[in-house]
């Protein structure tokens, strides 16, 4: 069988955290390259983070050389002049009085042989771009503890720091990605780093809650250990992850390629393209990253410690992280059982004995 | 069973009044200008003298004024409002984008000053001109011409300014003093400004456009206008003989109306007492337009606080075009697809996803229309891209609770007891996850600006009628479907297939 079939029937089953350390060494590589290209090549930042004027125009034909030519004079012609998708010319200049701009204006729209009015103009003037970079950093400190504080009442603290750093993981490398290409920031792919955020908390959320209930459920029958309970999850989960993450990139996928066709969609475009490697890196985390901080930490917790070594002197001590048996992992089929192994303290009084025994299974 | 039916009968109806409603009632989306083409610009107000922040109440003052402004352009569907501490005008499909921009960014002061001499840029003003500015210092000569060789617009009231006209031509004036108030009892120091002007209002007369200035009766108003009226008919010191009045054919002075430093009008003054409706200035072979935009500028002036320009925007309608035509081809694309991809995986349960965003799709159709049409809330090319993302989201709700189906059917539960058993679970793991997307929308509205804020705002909507449509349309739909003997028994046709599944058995 096909390893898409035995998906498909959810039959297959990964060993996710023998995985855990390799995506560990990957991430935290990854990261580093993010973090350094940031340090040491920032960001290509656009105008409207950094001040100063972008103009674009359509103008078929044009070559940068031609519109270069045609800005001889003006403030822009020292300025970055390129063209964009099939017929745009794109200029952008550190002008941020009206008389310099305007010039501009009036010479590509000469360069074009259209009315001044074709030319769209944006002009940010230096301080604005601060305001809007701050309120930005603003929001983010705020979305930050207000999420952190919910999912920890929701779910749990230790959940919480998880989701939080598999959140930082992904912003990091989104932007990482940014730096190392020099694509321009734009306030669409701020935008887009926002939504990558939305994305990545929501797999993140969808496992947590998922272990949770496995926990609840498997917990008691003191078989398994937290991290074969978060593996049964990620498995159980994984399918979701695939669609949902299909059905995402599926709409993100047509507007980075339906924008190649269209002068005006360039926004649409740099939207895109951060998305994709957004939502990408989101599903990784939530499976590699989200995942193996809380089992580790579980796995700390007293109580699981205790599980930890109880199972594995029960299966003689063997390595590996063992899958859950099917009759388990179905839901509302495992009970509570009690084992012999069970320690009562010693004080307690022997159970009184019951008339009628319940049977169980 | 009745409940579920009237949930799901009753999100349709919900969904198709809301359509309708649309319809009838001429309601659209207010496109935003990058996408139908306009222009914008963000102002943000210069902080009080003393540092503290402009009041909320000056902002909305300014908002008003502006508004009337722009009303005055003849544009359709102008947009000014409130950002927090900034004030955002938009103006959709303006001809001349780049005037409108400017009109709106002028906030000086309009002050009243008497014309000292007007000379081609360049040349030196008469030294008995600058005598007058500052008497004290007369003795300097050189020192005084040097101070006036250049335009000064950040001169204040009461001290002389070197300004330019409006046209560009070349020309620089030397203006007085904005004169004081006649009334200094209630106004200690107060000069004469916009703040004495009623209305001003262009018109035709005589087969010429002339503007009709209104002033306010008394002081301020047209006491205090008169009175450097007399000044000037006369060609007394303050204001000197620099032209010759139409009306009487005597050499008179000059009062310009001054901006900023640049002179808008400087009409000669041949009469000393005009009643208060009756100032007219005329001649200088107005154009419509030019009498159009001094009337603007003399009625809106003066603003109560001073708008630097952070952010202008030009967008030319047809790139707005081509964005809006990308964007709904996009999402057009990106919803066959995952409607296709839907169908094959999950089949019927596909079926009920695509009901499912068409439901919440026609109900976000209407909000954005409304919200457009009565709150002038546009959506903008971010919001697009916000509202094709969600798209993901929406499906995702869907996938969360038919997964689970999957595994409940697998574990030997037949699909009726499994369609009752998984959606609280599912619909729980979903309300908790889309109140993460909640609070991000909520976050991102109120601590940011622009268009990120326009993003966070369709995100929210988007992702709480979402929740209504899980609830009130999708888990219905499915657990009727799954009673029907044509369904309930054929997990194959739900997408979920037969392979170590016993349709019959009951779970324990």
């Amino acid at each position: 069988m096909s390893i898409v079939g035995r998906l498909y029937r959810t039959e297959q089953q990964f060993d996710f955290p023998a995985l855990w350390k390799k995506a560990l060494i990957a991430s935290a590589l990854i990261v580093v390259v993010s973090l350094g290209s940031l340090v040491f090549r920032g960001l290509n930042l656009g105008i409207e983070f950094e001040g100063g004027t972008s103009w674009e125009v359509i103008a078929p034909g044009a070559s940068v050389a031609e519109a270069r030519d045609a800005l001889a004079g003006t403030g822009a012609v020292a300025g970055k002049i390129q063209t964009v998708g099939a017929d745009s010319i794109r200029v952008r200049a550190d002008i941020d009085d009206a008389g310099g701009a305007a010039e501009v204006t009036q010479a590509l729209a000469a360069l074009a042989d259209v009315s001044i009015g074709e030319v769209s103009v944006t002009t940010v003037g230096p301080s604005w771009g601060d305001q809007i970079t701050n309120k930005a950093r603003n929001a983010l400190i705020w979305f930050f503890v207000i999420i952190a504080v919910y999912i920890a009442i929701r779910l749990e603290w230790r959940m919480s720091l998880g989701a939080l750093v598999a959140v930082a993981h992904d912003i990091i490398i989104s932007v990482g990605f940014y730096s190392v290409f020099q694509f321009e920031v734009t306030p669409a792919t701020v935008i887009a780093f926002l939504t990558i955020m939305g994305y990545s908390l929501y797999d993140t959320i969808v496992v947590y809650d998922k272990v949770r209930e496995i926990g609840r459920r498997l917990g008691p029958t003191e078989r398994y250990t937290y991290t074969e309970m978060m593996n049964l999850a990620l498995n159980q989960v994984l399918m979701r992850s695939i669609n949902t993450s299909i059905t995402s990139v599926l709409p993100v996928l047509s507007m980075l390629v339906v924008g190649s066709f269209f002068l005006g969609a360039l926004t649409l475009q740099e939207f895109a393209l951060a998305l994709l490697i957004g939502i990408i890196v989101g599903s990784y985390s939530s499976i590699f990253v989200a995942s193996a901080i809380v089992a580790w930490m579980k796995e700390r917790e007293a109580q699981y410690a205790a599980l930890a070594r109880k199972v594995h002197l029960r299966s003689g001590g063997s390595e590996g992280t063992r899958m859950v048996a099917s009759e388990d992992a179905a839901p509302g089929a495992a009970r509570t059982r009690p084992t012999a192994d069970r320690v009562r303290p010693a004080h307690a009084p022997p159970r009184p004995r019951k008339k009628k025994k319940k049977k169980k299974r | 069973m009745r409940r579920q039916l009237t949930f799901a009968i009753g999100a349709m109806i919900v969904a198709l009044a809301g359509v309708v409603y649309t319809i009838t009632s001429g309601n659209e989306p207010l496109l935003g200008l990058d996408l139908q083409g306009g222009a914008s610009v963000v102002l943000e107000p210069e902080p009080n003298e003393d540092g503290s922040e402009i009041s909320g109440e000056v902002l909305d003052q300014a908002v008003d004024i502006i508004r009337n402004r722009v009303d005055g352009l003849g544009v359709r569907e102008p947009e000014i409002s409130r950002q927090g501490s900034t004030i955002l005008v938009q103006i959709p499909g303006v001809e001349d984008q780049q005037r409108a921009i400017d009109l709106v960014g002028q906030t000086a002061e309009l002050r009243f000053r008497p014309l000292l001499q007007e000379t081609v840029a360049g040349t030196p003003f008469a030294s008995e001109h600058i005598a007058l500015c500052a008497p004290e210092s007369a003795d300097d000569e050189e020192a005084m011409a040097a101070l006036y060789s250049a335009p000064t617009p950040d001169a204040d009231a009461d001290e002389c300014m070197v300004a330019v006209d409006r046209a560009g031509l070349g020309v620089q004036y030397l203006l007085g003093p904005a004169p004081l108030l006649v009334d200094q009892q209630s106004n200690p120091g107060a000069r004469l400004t916009g703040e004495t002007l009623e209305t001003a209002s262009a018109r035709l007369q005589l087969a010429e456009w002339v503007v009709n200035i209104s002033f306010k009766s008394g002081s301020p108003g047209i006491d205090d206008f008169n009175a450097l009226a007399a000044e000037c008919s006369n060609g007394t010191q303050v204001c000197p003989p620099t032209g010759t009045s139409p009306a009487t054919g005597a050499f008179v002075g000059r009062v310009a109306v001054e901006i900023d430093g640049v002179v808008e009008s400087a009409p000669t003054v041949g009469i000393s007492n005009f009643d208060r409706g009756q100032v007219v200035i005329s001649g200088g072979a107005m154009t419509e337009r030019d009498a159009k935009d001094l009337a603007l500028v003399l009625r809106f002036g003066s603003l109560p606080v001073e708008l630097t320009p952070q952010e202008s925007r030009i967008v030319s309608s047809t790139l707005g075009e081509d964005a809006l035509d990308a964007g709904i081809v996009a999402g057009i694309i990106g919803l066959a697809l995952v409607s296709v991809y839907l169908l094959v995986y999950y089949r019927f349960l596909g079926v009920v996803a695509i009901a499912s965003l068409a439901v919440s799709g026609a109900m976000l159709w209407t909000m954005i229309s409304w919200l457009g049409e009565s709150q002038g809330l546009a959506l903008t090319l971010a919001g697009v891209t916000g509202l094709i993302v969600s798209i993901g989201v929406s499906v995702d709700s869907n996938v969360v609770y038919f997964e689970h189906l999957k595994e409940d059917v697998r574990a030997g539960r037949t699909v009726r007891s499994a369609v009752e058993r998984a959606f609280p679970i599912a619909f729980s793991t979903i309300v908790k996850a889309d109140v993460a997307s909640l609070i991000a929308a909520v976050v991102l509205y109120f601590l940011t600006v622009g268009q990120v804020r326009g993003f966070a705002l369709f995100l929210g909507l988007a992702t709480v009628l979402d929740l209504v449509a899980t609830y009130f349309f999708m888990g219905p739909v499915i657990r009727l479907m799954a009673r029907r003997d044509s369904m309930g028994s054929h997990p194959k046709r739900f997408g979920i297939p037969l392979v170590g599944v016993q349709t019959t058995q009951v779970s324990a």
